[in-house]
């Protein structure tokens, strides 16, 4: 693929997010109108009267068919409206400092009384932070298990680290957490049992980090490890391998020089789809050490019904995973000379 | 003087009942306060007086583990304790109810009630300031319990309030034609100022449990310059300032100078969001991170009953799950059914299951042995052969389908339910459980054929039948309207007379058992583990958190 089959393919995959998230707002959209919770319901919260109930919801124009409703959403994000909620004439005292008109408004949370912007932003970075950390682990540890296990499939290393692999990944994350706080936070006493990032307590915020860090790392370590296992044993028996070893190379030559690079194209888009569980899938894991995350504050928004967020945080999510499949076609671009023709 | 005394004044027939032993202390001391007699006059009554307390040790930083919920709208809390214990540190109320039911006055200095129960005079507090300096007066509670009062502002008060101080009057007609109503006060003089520091309220019907209402956990005195807004750095007369907040994560409060009452003891207080994962509770207290669970899962029991440096509190409630059903509903209109499904169950079993013990059987009378109000009646007993024939008198002689609604948190009501849909299997109920998100079936609650429903503690058995079984109320959830019971109820909210009282309210709690609209059947006993270095702490039945009371040990 030439460098203008890149720009190309770059074109497409933008026009393709753009498509994506526009499906994607209006399918949430859809789904979170028709759940029992409703928005007057929940700024009202649960011991409001029936009657005050149904006032908001005439100020709001929640009763106005879905399209309609959908289309003063979008308004509202692209800043071509203000935001019903934050109307002083309701007496909500829902304000937001960027004001009620903006582009990139999610509107209000109703389950934080927030802007979502306040909330999302925060939250996403805190668990940007531990997802870059526990990369930061997954990413050599596994490659290591992965090439070490691969350079010579049925022996005593491989089965070893296949195992052990197997193990790590089998044991799920909410237990794990459980037996290393049990561990390093109950018996020995040298980490903080939960992360609720705040030093009141004493504990650094780096320590509040490493056990979430860690059940992370283990858990996904095994799964990545065994991918690139596989990817070295596939390329191993290659014959542009025996080649290189025929030739005379040593073998430390031929696995750097010729195995590691090919070996590297599946695992790496192995390792982008991990960003996404990275970012959104790791709600057990900040559930167990209350970690003020972006997983955690979907799972409160959806149980709550919080439209506004969930369809931020939808995409959000969305957006991250279509960029992180962007990188990896670029990745894959770069890694495989038969991909760039 | 009281018809309800026989003539005689109300303190004297309080002192000889408690002489004759038909009332005990704490009945004694809640309804001598009640009548206006000062609490440590009371105290001194029954031989209580005089405990000084120790000497607390001063400064640190108590953090409590808790959910840290939104608290902008104070007079719209809905979250109970959640959003409450953050404010209540700040701003105050005019009434308090300790941790043994007894409601004592907090910003008032006394409160006086007319023998028919329907004028009440607050006295306001003399010294109490805001932070700012200026003092805490009269105009100032009349605006918050007139906020409070406005049906615009959605604050549960309004519904303790209706029955008494509130009148409906026509407003126009719907969209479907049908004329609508709202709520005003009933009089315009309802909330009078006497004075600088005296506000009076006339109810258009005796009403004994004004100062319990008074304590109802939206109704805390907002400085009126905020405009209904809370937030750090708002105004209150309470022992701390709000510093910090984010919801999801932190509140902190900070030690003001010069609190009128007693304390503060501590520099502040952080209330630290734990989420709702049982083990990260257990995590934060065993690692220190906290000092304390404001509220605690019986699944945590175990684990933290091992924790040495660890103490447990524990109190007796009336916080409960009712089990109640939709009266206009099909099987459920039919009162053998009904019965049918209070004998199909061992309520100490469910108890025992759900709680893991820390509780009591209830008696499917929605009044608690701990509210001062109950009136004894019968113990339930299970009897499988007699609710598998009122089933079959009533037309199910092979039992029924349906299907249970409940709220996912907190986690012993599904431990409840499922314990009671077993036991019902034996007379031949098929009940399926459908476990909904806690906003979603706060959306239904009223509304669902058949549902679980968690009640919070309230001090008083009179304030919760008010608001549950009252013909027409909006907590109304099972549409239960029995002519009588509501003139009995009536009747035991206008009486003062505490034995008298448990008697019209063991009249009460009998029409229950009998053709109740629910099963009601355990009453969970609260708990809380707190760090040996906490002092000061008593575990209340609504998990409230006095911080001015508390104090920290060093090192």
């Amino acid at each position: 693929m030439p460098a203008g089959s890149l720009l190309a393919l770059l074109a497409r995959r933008v026009a393709s997010l753009g498509l994506t998230l526009l499906a994607a707002s209006f399918l949430v959209f859809m789904l979170t109108q028709f759940s029992p919770a409703n928005v007057a319901r929940e700024t009202l919260g649960a011991y409001a009267l029936p009657e005050q109930v149904r006032a908001l919801t005439r100020s709001l124009r929640l009763d106005d068919p879905i399209l309609l409703r959908y289309a003063r959403w979008g308004g509202v994000l692209l800043g071509l409206k203000a935001d019903p909620l934050q109307d002083p004439r309701l007496g909500l005292h829902f304000t937001d400092p960027r004001g009620a008109r903006y582009f990139g408004n999610f509107g209000y949370s109703t389950l934080f009384r927030a802007p979502v912007a306040d909330v999302l932003w925060s939250r996403l970075a805190n668990t940007a932070l531990l997802g870059a950390l526990a990369l930061a682990v997954i990413v050599p540890l596994s490659l290591a298990l992965g090439i070490l296990a691969g350079l010579r499939p049925g022996g005593l290393l491989d089965r070893l680290i296949s195992v052990s692999a197997i193990a790590m990944t089998s044991v799920p994350e909410f237990a794990l957490g459980v037996i290393l706080v049990a561990i390093f936070s109950v018996a020995l006493r040298w980490l903080p049992g939960t992360s609720p990032l705040t030093t009141g307590a004493g504990w650094p915020l780096a320590s509040q980090l490493v056990l979430p860090v860690a059940v992370l790392a283990i858990y996904d370590s095994g799964y990545v490890a065994r991918m690139v296992r596989v990817a070295m044993i596939e390329v191993l028996g290659q014959p542009y391998i025996r080649t290189a070893t025929l030739k005379g190379l040593s073998r430390r030559q031929v696995i750097l020089r010729h195995a590691l690079r090919n070996a590297m194209i599946m695992p790496f888009t192995v390792l982008m789809l991990q960003i996404n569980w990275l970012i959104g899938g790791v709600v057990v894991t900040e559930l167990v050490f209350a970690y003020p995350g972006f997983g955690r504050m979907l799972l409160q928004a959806s149980l709550f019904g919080d439209v506004a967020l969930i369809e931020a945080a939808t995409l959000i999510a969305l957006s991250i995973a279509i960029l992180t499949q962007l990188l990896s076609d670029i990745g894959y671009w770069l890694l495989d000379p038969k991909a760039r023709g | 003087m009281l018809a309800e005394f026989g003539g005689e004044p109300p303190l004297a027939s309080l002192r000889r009942q408690l002489a004759e032993g038909r009332i005990g202390r704490r009945e004694f001391l809640r309804y001598a306060v009640l009548v206006g007699l000062a609490v440590p006059e009371a105290l001194a009554e029954i031989g209580a007086a005089g405990t000084a307390r120790a000497a607390l040790p001063q400064g640190g930083t108590l953090r409590l583990g808790t959910r840290v919920k939104d608290i902008k709208n104070p007079h719209t809390y809905s979250w109970g304790a959640y959003d409450s214990n953050v404010c209540r540190q700040v701003c105050e109320y005019l009434t308090l109810t300790d941790h043994d039911n007894v409601t004592h006055p907090w910003l008032l200095e006394r409160w006086q009630v007319s023998d028919d129960l329907q004028t009440w005079t607050l006295a306001l507090r003399p010294g109490v300031k805001w932070h700012n300096g200026e003092d805490f007066t009269a105009d100032q509670v009349i605006w918050n319990l007139r906020r409070l009062t406005d049906p615009a502002v959605g604050s549960s008060f309004l519904g303790l309030v209706k029955g008494y101080l509130m009148r409906e009057v026509p407003d126009g007609t719907g969209a479907d034609g049908k004329p609508r109503t709202r709520l005003v006060l009933w009089d315009a003089q309802a909330i009078e100022r006497v004075d600088a520091h005296t506000v009076r309220l006339h109810c258009h019907s005796p009403q004994v449990a004004v100062p319990e209402h008074l304590f109802h956990y939206p109704a805390l005195m907002l400085y009126p310059g905020d405009n209904g807004v809370f937030g750090p750095g708002a105004q209150g007369t309470g022992a701390f300032t709000l510093t910090d907040f984010e919801a999801g994560k932190l509140a902190r409060v900070r030690a003001v100078k010069n609190y009128w009452g007693e304390g503060p003891q501590l520099e502040a207080i952080e209330f630290i969001d734990l989420g709702d994962d049982v083990s990260a509770g257990i995590s934060a207290l065993a690692s220190r991170q906290v000092h304390g669970l404001v509220d605690t899962d019986p699944m945590q029991y175990p684990a933290l009953h091992q924790i040495p440096f660890l103490q447990f509190y524990q109190v007796s409630t009336a916080e409960t799950a009712v089990l109640r059903v939709k009266l206009d509903a099909k099987p459920f209109d039919d009162a053998r059914v009904r019965q049918a499904m209070r004998l199909g169950l061992d309520n100490t079993e469910i108890m025992q299951v759900a709680l893991r013990g820390l509780g009591t059987a209830g008696q499917n009378v929605h009044v608690a042995p701990v509210q001062p109000d109950y009136g004894r009646v019968p113990a339930v007993r299970r009897d499988v052969a007699q609710a598998k024939q009122l089933l079959a008198d009533a037309g199910y002689p092979t039992g029924f389908e349906t299907t249970l609604y409940l709220p996912a948190s907190p986690g012993w009501l599904a431990a409840a339910c499922q314990a009671a849909v077993e036991q019902w299997q034996e007379i031949g109920l098929r009940v399926k459980l459908s476990v909904m998100p806690g906003a979603a079936y706060w959306d239904v609650w009223t509304k669902v054929p058949f549902g679980c429903t968690l009640w919070y503690h309230r001090p008083l058995g009179v304030m919760v039948l008010g608001l549950a079984y009252r013909a027409g109320v909006p907590w109304n959830e099972t549409g239960y309207a029995n002519p009588a019971f509501d003139r009995l109820l009536a009747e035991a909210e206008g009486t003062l007379d505490a034995a008298r009282r448990s008697a019209v309210m063991a009249e009460l709690e009998a029409m229950l058992q009998a053709d109740g609209p629910m099963v009601q059947p355990l009453w969970r006993t609260l708990f809380t583990f707190m760090d040996h270095a906490v002092q000061g702490f008593t575990m209340h039945p609504s998990q409230y958190v006095f911080g001015n009371q508390l104090a920290l040990l060093a090192g």
